[in-house]
């Protein structure tokens, strides 16, 4: 199969700080690849440029077909996004939020369905702005998905998120991807990798260090006879946490 | 098209909704013209006088006469130690005395003529030269009764206005003519300063949205809400006010909206240049504070220094209360203030120049 994003010997500066140091690594369609890495690795640079939003000083990059230097309108068109650090236009219901996201589209949508989809639906009347942080996250993914995108990326969607959240989050992504559309998304929280990635990428100083399915890249490590000093709890905090607030959606 | 109009509903409805903004585009106006309207500062009002008659005699009984005849003047008789407490307490704005020795009679050459005293309240300098003016006059008149003389030269007064002007025909274009400023700077550049500082503008821009519908719906938006503005104040002058549009509507909402997108553009410019929304009244203020004060709101634009005066006639605000009062107050048609409008018009070009220089969507 043709990967949906194909990225070679990506490079990018900032003044003295090379950001993006010649990365390559494909995404294969259908699945969730995530891209790692400690913050200032170049995750978010890496993302944007794919995304269209800036400019690369070398390399190639396609995504969905499309040449992403040659023709970044064409890759907003067939992408959906959600960024780091973002917001939405004032004084608009989540409904109205959506439809203005389609208008910048230029396409019609059911909004009420989009948001049943991400199990916004009653919310549909409120502001966006009185969302709660998990809400709004799910409704930044809705309005991301007003194009029918072929993949979506998704750039730290879970940071700042309460636990719950997280997990409601993480399976959204799930169904996402149940439905066919590529996720390419960009975390620090490695657990959330682990359960939700196909294939991680590690970067590290503007370069790839790793690239293999999670499982794998554990495997590997554990056959270089790693081993864990100290032996791993049978449950943690966040265990406790969710078994008193339970998993279910909770969020008012 | 369709997407410009699809953004423009969408814009518009969140700013109706906006409380804040609705306020200062809808109720500061019109508390501005209500309050500047009913305080009539243009308005001379009377020049409240007291008299101390000391002389109480038949010259002072016939100068106090001719004094309450006087229609701008509202005399009383205050004794003098009453009247100077009431002056510096600006309850009055002059006190005569009239001396013991007052007559009004031939005097011998060599004689000391009796002498009127005048005080004057400093806070009301206009009113006070015009009651000095009266006093004198009356005087000058009596003296002339006395001597026999005619005066040499006459004075016919007559007021340049066809028609009567009252405060409020001079005040309501320049009332429009602030608020459009006002309304087009500050809602353009605080609310897309915000929208660039809280990453609002980079979403919309990761989207194949056409910049020039985002603009144009953004602009549109803005082009209602003054139109809305305008009819309101102008109802509220033709209402309460009884403010006559001499020269029609419909050429004063056509320079109305030429001003908007003047103003317009000065507030994308400054958008696009603030990057925090900190910086903006700042700016804004700095824009606007001085045209609020020399470009013939509240009074005349020849109020400024005479040294400032030509750049203050050639500011936007001035161009633009001078195109409305025209209209508005002579009748003028759109063809009479072209000069204005094409003042107008080399604004729009510098801003529009100034706003696509700084002013760059792509770049969030």
């Amino acid at each position: 199969m043709t990967p949906i994003v194909q990225v070679t010997d990506l490079r990018k500066r900032y003044g003295d700080i090379e950001a993006v140091r010649g990365i390559s690594f494909f995404v294969e369609p259908g699945e969730v690849f995530g891209l790692l890495g400690p913050n200032g690795a170049g995750k978010t640079t890496t993302v944007e440029i794919l995304e269209g939003l800036r400019k690369a000083d070398g390399g190639h990059a396609t995504v969905a077909g499309v040449d992403v230097f040659a023709d970044p309108a064409g890759v907003k068109r067939r992408i959906g996004v959600q960024l780091q650090s973002s917001a939405f236009p004032d004084n608009l219901t989540a409904r109205e939020t959506v439809r203005f996201f389609a208008a910048c589209y230029d396409v019609e949508v059911d909004e009420l369905a989009l948001l049943r989809q991400v199990e916004l639906e009653e919310r549909a009347g409120q502001s966006q702005s009185k969302l709660s942080g998990g809400q709004r996250q799910r409704l930044s993914i809705a309005t991301a998905l007003v194009n029918q995108p072929q993949i979506l990326f998704l750039d730290e969607p879970t940071t700042g998120l309460d636990p719950q959240a997280r997990r409601n989050l993480w399976e959204l992504i799930r169904s996402i991807r149940a439905r066919g559309t590529t996720v390419f998304l960009t975390t620090h929280y490695l657990d959330e990798a682990e359960i939700l990635c196909d294939r991680v990428a590690i970067m590290e100083e503007g370069d790839i260090v790793a690239l293999d399915p999670p499982r794998k890249l554990i495997d590997d490590l554990l056959a270089r006879g790693f081993t864990k000093p100290v032996l791993q709890q049978k449950a943690n905090l966040e265990d406790v946490f969710l078994d008193l607030t339970g998993h279910e959606l909770h969020e008012v | 098209m369709r997407q410009t109009l699809r953004l423009f509903a969408l814009l518009l409805r969140g700013y109706v909704r906006d409380r804040t903004a609705l306020f200062f585009s809808l109720v500061v106006p019109l508390m501005l013209m209500v309050i500047f309207g009913y305080l009539n500062l243009g308005d001379f009002g009377k020049v409240t006088v007291a008299v101390d008659d000391q002389a109480k005699n038949a010259s002072s009984a016939q100068f106090l006469q001719i004094l309450r005849g006087v229609e701008t003047l509202q005399v009383s008789e205050v004794p003098t130690d009453q009247a100077l407490t009431k002056l510096r307490r600006t309850e009055l704005d002059m006190l005569v005395v009239i001396p013991s020795d007052f007559v009004i009679a031939l005097a011998r050459p060599g004689q000391t003529v009796p002498q009127i005293v005048v005080y004057g309240d400093d806070a009301r300098p206009q009113q006070v030269a015009v009651g000095r003016q009266i006093v004198s006059q009356i005087i000058d008149r009596l003296s002339f009764a006395v001597t026999q003389t005619a005066p040499v030269v006459a004075v016919k007064e007559e007021t340049v206005q066809g028609v009567r002007l009252r405060y409020v025909d001079f005040l309501v274009p320049g009332i429009l003519g602030v608020n459009i400023m006002q309304l087009a700077i500050f809602s353009v550049a605080f609310a897309l300063v915000a929208d660039k500082q809280r990453g609002v503008l980079r979403r919309i821009m990761a989207t194949p949205v056409r910049v020039t519908s985002l603009l144009t719906a953004h602009v549109l938006t803005r082009l209602v809400i003054a139109a809305g503005q305008v009819a309101v104040l102008l109802l509220v002058a033709l209402v309460l006010f009884n403010v006559t549009i001499v020269g029609g509507l419909a050429p004063l909402v056509v320079v109305a909206l030429l001003g908007t997108i003047l103003f317009l553009t000065i507030g994308f410019a400054l958008a696009g240049w603030a990057t925090t929304e900190n910086q903006v009244p700042a700016i804004a203020q700095l824009i606007t504070l001085p045209q609020f004060f020399f470009s013939g709101v509240f009074f005349s634009k020849n109020a400024a220094p005479e040294l400032i005066r030509p750049v203050t006639n050639v500011l936007p605000l001035t161009l633009l209360n001078d195109a409305l009062r025209e209209i508005s107050v002579q009748g003028a048609s759109l063809w009479d203030v072209r000069t204005q409008i094409l003042g107008l018009l080399i604004w729009t070009a510098l801003g529009f120049i100034l706003a696509v220089r700084l002013f760059r969507f792509e770049k969030f």
